[in-house]
């Protein structure tokens, strides 16, 4: 359920991800149109929609998988795109560090160690091998996945797998984690799984934003639920009103059919 | 000549034999890959002439390919056909070989998955970061079979070297049949060849077997 002592935003301060009036098409089709979106820091926003909505687009292009055609992108109040134009190489690097991803199908390394999965990328952006491997024993132990730092991905369930993917993610210490369907590619006993650790970290403040259609999941860890559909922004705020009580017919129409 | 004869005789090729082996992997097999990229250069010129080169090199013989290296720049420019016939026939092979892997390693490369780069850019590795850590090792892995095929094949292409009259093994094989006429040289010769490949196939089934430590 919804926890009231949540430590919120400190006051004017900006919020760790803002998204302003992002447009991104496919050729002749318009994926994402005109879409705005804040995330404060500590705060869990699920997006929810039904498929080709362009929530995921949406997550790619706020962590430059995917080019955006028009809008502004800020983390912490700087520009990592100005209406349209995106920062160099370099700083786009620089950005990286701040947030996450979790992908749908994990996109482990398969020829590596699970133990290597999480600590390459911090060694290579400068950490001691021992302070990465530290890191990566109290990752492990949090994931629930004690003992399991020589295995290779190819041995763990997809449940093991995802949560060794969000170590990874969470070794390069991001002020903000995106999960893209993370429980998507799996079924429903190791769906719990990895929805417990996600909770987990909710539950110490970690700063998300989840594509989910995990509706129960959404409405018990999230500050703000947005409901996306056609590219568009049809309706959002908080879990009770967007889930529990919506405004527009079309949540309304989408939500009925998770309630079958 | 008794059958011994020939095959002390023949022997003394195979030091040559071997030397258009490992050159030509030694040269061949990184020149594959500069090829491989510069055919999947995003510049439609790079890749379009890479294509082309690619396409005469796989058409036509490697034979024919030989000869144009060894005696081609006799005929267009009337230099001097080299006396150290090694340096040609590497030339031509490692060429000819290069195509080849190319195509292999394109194939190799283009079969990983679009998220294991992505979720590599995600994590802030840099593209020559992605590439030599993530996606060359898995390449590596996929493509040893198609790899452990062109190498069996090289060892029995070496025996093309006949034709611009390098003495490695079959050359000399094919001087002693002509002289004695005899067939036997031409059966030492297959022998040669098979025990060759056989060492081959258990050095890449070693290596294949080492990278099989995950899926």
């Amino acid at each position: 359920m919804h926890e009231e002592n949540r430590s919120g935003p400190m006051p004017g301060s900006p919020p760790v991800l803002a998204l302003q009036n992002i447009r991104k098409s496919f050729g002749d089709l318009s994926v994402l149109r005109d879409i705005s979106l804040a995330v404060d820091q500590g705060n869990v926003v699920s997006v929810i929609g039904p498929s080709g909505s362009g929530k995921s687009t949406l997550l790619r292009c706020a962590t430059f998988l995917e080019s955006a055609d028009a809008g502004n992108i800020l983390y912490d109040g700087q520009y990592a795109m100005r209406d349209g134009l995106y920062g160099g190489k370099k700083e786009l690097r620089e950005f990286r560090r701040r947030f996450g991803l979790v992908f749908q199908n994990f996109n482990l390394f398969p020829h590596y160690s699970v133990m290597k999965n999480i600590t390459e990328a911090p060694v290579l952006r400068g950490f001691s091998r021992a302070e990465a491997e530290e890191k990566a024993f109290s990752l492990l132990k949090k994931m629930g996945l004690e003992g399991k730092e020589n295995a290779y991905p190819c041995q763990l369930s997809g449940g093991q797998q995802q949560r060794v993917a969000i170590a990874r993610a969470l070794a390069m210490e991001p002020e903000i984690l995106f999960f893209d369907e993370p429980t998507s590619a799996l079924d429903p006993e190791l769906t719990g799984e990895v929805l417990k650790v996600i909770r987990q970290l909710a539950e110490e403040n970690m700063t998300m934003v989840i594509v989910t259609h995990e509706m129960a999941f959404a409405r018990a860890v999230s500050e703000w639920v947005v409901f996306m559909d056609g590219g568009v922004i049809i309706e959002e705020g908080p879990p009770e009103s967007v889930l529990g009580d919506p405004s527009q017919e079309r949540t309304r129409q989408f939500l009925r059919n998770y309630q079958q | 000549m008794s059958l011994w004869a020939m095959v002390v005789k023949m022997s003394e090729g195979l030091g040559k034999t071997c030397a258009i082996f490992f050159l030509t992997l030694l040269f061949s097999l990184p020149l594959g890959m500069i090829v491989a990229l510069l055919r999947m250069s995003k510049n439609k010129a790079v890749s379009g002439v890479t294509r082309f080169c690619i396409s005469v090199l796989r058409g036509t013989p490697l034979m024919l390919q030989l000869l144009a290296v060894t005696y081609g720049p006799y005929y267009l420019f009337g230099m001097n056909v080299s006396r150290n016939k090694l340096i040609p026939v590497i030339i031509a092979f490692s060429i000819n070989y290069a195509a080849y892997f190319a195509e292999i390693y394109r194939g190799g490369i283009e079969s990983i998955p679009a998220g294991q780069y992505e979720a590599a850019e995600v994590l802030g590795y840099s593209r020559f970061q992605t590439f030599m850590r993530i996606i060359l090792p898995q390449v590596v892995k996929r493509i040893m079979p198609s790899v452990t095929n062109e190498v069996v094949t090289l060892v029995k292409d070496t025996s093309l070297a006949f034709t611009v009259s390098y003495q490695e093994m079959f050359t000399i094989g094919k001087q002693i049949a002509n002289s004695q006429t005899s067939f036997m040289p031409f059966l030492v010769a297959g022998v040669f060849y098979d025990v060759f490949n056989a060492i081959v196939d258990w050095a890449m089934g070693r290596i294949e077997k080492k990278l099989d430590y995950y899926r």
